[in-house]
């Protein structure tokens, strides 16, 4: 019983750091992010060429695919989405949509392009095991899991305490208002795009040891992501981190007593449970239905 | 000269009228009558294989058109929907010897039941849950057929009864285009009726439709069901005309492809959609060996035409078709004075 606990905590705590990155672009830019997984791709194989043709160290490596994450989102906003607002007419939800649906399947079929179809990964990025409150665990994990407390901390205080961070958090809440108040919209708006992507990345660089890169990896991430959000309701940053350890305890809970196989069928029921009777999700507000 | 110009200016428009209650025009008219006879000039088997392919991308693209377009809602489960009903149509013959044609039928019912579904429990929000759900069910069905190869056969390939007994194309060329006739015809009557309107008024602000007495459920579910059954009907048909089914015909990329041909076609249009399978098919026909770099180039034009051109194919034309019926007002009202 136990060992499902550390295991929902470690699983959870990457859904948390996948999943807020989801949040914060729907809650600042009102996108869908159909294309969030891709960035967890990103990562994974930019922490693997960091590692196997650069020779970094493994920290480094998982940092050097966090900054990959950053410069794409930030050049891939700049090429898409940036360009839809300047020109979009209404129907910014549908469209933006498409749009991350477009991206997805560019950098998806890219990988596989360049890359192949093969699996990039490597056996153990730190290695070892350690004890933890007398199970053991490997470090690998453990590594991964404090990276994304670290990193979700930093990014925390960030939104919090910097101007730039309450800017975003400003956009967030009220977009007209914050621009009335001087906030550069489109500056805000590509930093949060790149942001959430470089979480995302830092988080397929962490994991790389356990899911190697392949092109269609960003599924799962993307997939698990938006359980988080909808189970805690759309756009409702505090909420996801609760939702993403609640996402991972279910999850390793229905593979420990249901087998593998069920999982994805046991996260759809709980999804069909939301919607029949809380679809403003678990935390969410009231919407209109 | 004069009998030339009395049946234009009389009997034409006449016959256009008697066309549209049947929802064709002159034009649809003559390209249907030119997209059936296909297999008399061309007598090649890959042409009219082909033809098979751009038919049930149409008709899948039209029947996507109708909610997408409509009443503003993405049906990610489009592929799911299809492979649904190509399994249960497969699996009732090869359990229950249920003749293929009747299961054509009780393939795109599945599909329907399994839209109804998804209608239930979403259609009373924004779009983009059904969208959610529709998607997250496709990818659970996926890896449910993937883990029951006891029935499915899974990865291997379920081998599929053939509707004819014949190796060639023909006799299934004029199946779907009956099936692709009879959506267009269907849907374009849908969508002049006051469903149509309903739709549309929907689509556009749904609280306004909403307090204008429009039940936002009812008609958004009909809708909906719609466009599952010919999604289903395509998926039985693509079942049996290609003889083996695995899952992987339920994947995402396969509802991005429907979904790219009915935007690049043009939302809300109907014959845009049909008019897209017939260009984009063909033309990327020959990067079929390199399917990655195909995808690639799908993307990129969803990307292109999301941003630069919302309206598709459809919007184009109709902005030719302005333009010509401008000029030719212009030269008329010169000629008077």
């Amino acid at each position: 019983m136990a060992d499902v606990f550390v295991g929902a905590v470690l699983r959870g705590g990457m859904y948390v750091l996948i999943a807020l990155g989801l949040s914060l672009v729907w809650g600042v830019m009102k996108i869908p992010n159909f294309a969030h997984g891709e960035f967890y791709l990103i990562g994974a194989y930019a922490c693997y060429f960091g590692i196997k043709s650069f020779g970094m160290p493994a920290t480094l490596a998982v940092l050097f695919a966090a900054f990959t994450g950053l410069v794409l989102g930030a050049v891939i906003e700049k090429l898409t989405f940036c360009q839809l607002r300047k020109r979009s007419k209404g129907d910014w939800v549908t469209n933006t949509f498409l749009v991350a649906a477009g991206i997805s399947f560019i950098i998806q079929n890219l990988a596989q392009y360049l890359f192949t179809a093969n699996y990039f990964g490597v056996d153990k990025m730190w290695g070892g095991t350690r004890k933890l409150a007398g199970f053991t665990v490997s470090t690998d994990r453990l590594a991964a899991f404090f990276i994304a407390m670290a990193a979700l901390l930093i990014f925390w205080l960030f939104l919090r305490k910097t101007r730039i961070g309450n800017a975003i958090l400003a956009v967030s809440e009220h977009e007209t208002g914050a621009m009335l108040m001087g906030v550069q919209i489109d500056r805000i708006h590509t930093l949060t795009f790149s942001l959430s992507s470089m979480l995302c990345a830092l988080a397929g660089g962490a994991l790389l040891s356990f899911t190697p890169a392949y092109p269609t990896m960003g599924l799962q991430p993307l997939y698990t992501a938006w359980f988080v959000v909808i189970l805690v309701g759309l756009g409702n940053m505090e909420a996801t981190i609760v939702g993403g350890f609640i996402v991972g305890l279910i999850e390793v809970t229905a593979t420990y007593y249901l087998g593998a196989a069920w999982q994805n069928a046991v996260s759809l029921s709980v999804i069909v449970l939301i919607l029949l009777f809380k679809p403003a999700g678990l935390f969410g507000k009231k919407i209109k239905v | 000269m004069k009998t030339k110009n009395t049946f234009i200016n009389s009997a034409l428009p006449r016959l256009n009228g008697a066309l549209g209650k049947a929802g064709l025009s002159l034009v649809s008219l003559a390209a249907f009558i030119a997209i059936g006879l296909l297999p008399f000039y061309a007598g090649d088997e890959y042409i009219i294989r082909l033809g098979v392919s751009c038919l049930m991308y149409g008709a899948l693209a039209m029947g996507f058109d109708l909610s997408a377009g409509f009443i503003d809602v993405a049906n990610w489960g489009y592929a799911a929907l299809m492979g649904l009903s190509g399994y249960v149509s497969a699996l009732l013959y090869a359990n229950f010897g249920l003749s293929p044609w009747l299961g054509l039928f009780a393939g795109a019912l599945s599909a329907t039941l399994l839209g109804l579904g998804i209608a239930l429990l979403t259609l009373k929000m924004d779009g983009l849950f059904t969208a959610l759900l529709a998607w997250f069910v496709g990818i659970i069905l996926m890896s449910v057929v993937t883990a029951l190869p006891g029935i499915t056969r899974g990865v291997l390939g379920l081998s599929v009864e053939p509707l004819f007994d014949t190796p060639w194309s023909t006799p299934y060329y004029y199946v779907i285009f009956v099936i692709c006739l009879a959506t267009f015809i269907t849907l374009r009557i849908v969508v002049k009726s006051h469903f149509g309107l309903a739709f549309r008024a929907l689509g556009q602000d749904m609280e306004a439709a909403k307090y204008s007495g429009v039940n936002p459920v009812k008609y958004r579910t009909i809708n909906f069901l719609i466009s599952c059954f010919i999604a289903g009907l395509c998926g039985a048909f693509y079942a049996h005309f290609v003889g083996i089914l695995t899952p992987s015909v339920m994947a995402t990329r396969n509802t991005v492809q429907i979904l790219v041909i009915a935007y690049i076609g043009g939302r809300g249009s109907i014959w845009g959609p049909l008019m897209a399978a017939f260009i984009i098919l063909p033309v990327f026909e020959s990067l079929n060996s390199m399917l990655e770099l195909k995808y690639i180039i799908y993307g990129i034009m969803l990307i292109f035409v999301m941003i630069y051109y919302p309206g598709g194919l459809s919007s184009l034309i109709d902005w030719i078709k302005g333009w010509f019926a401008a000029k030719l007002k212009d030269k008329r009202t010169a000629g008077r004075s």
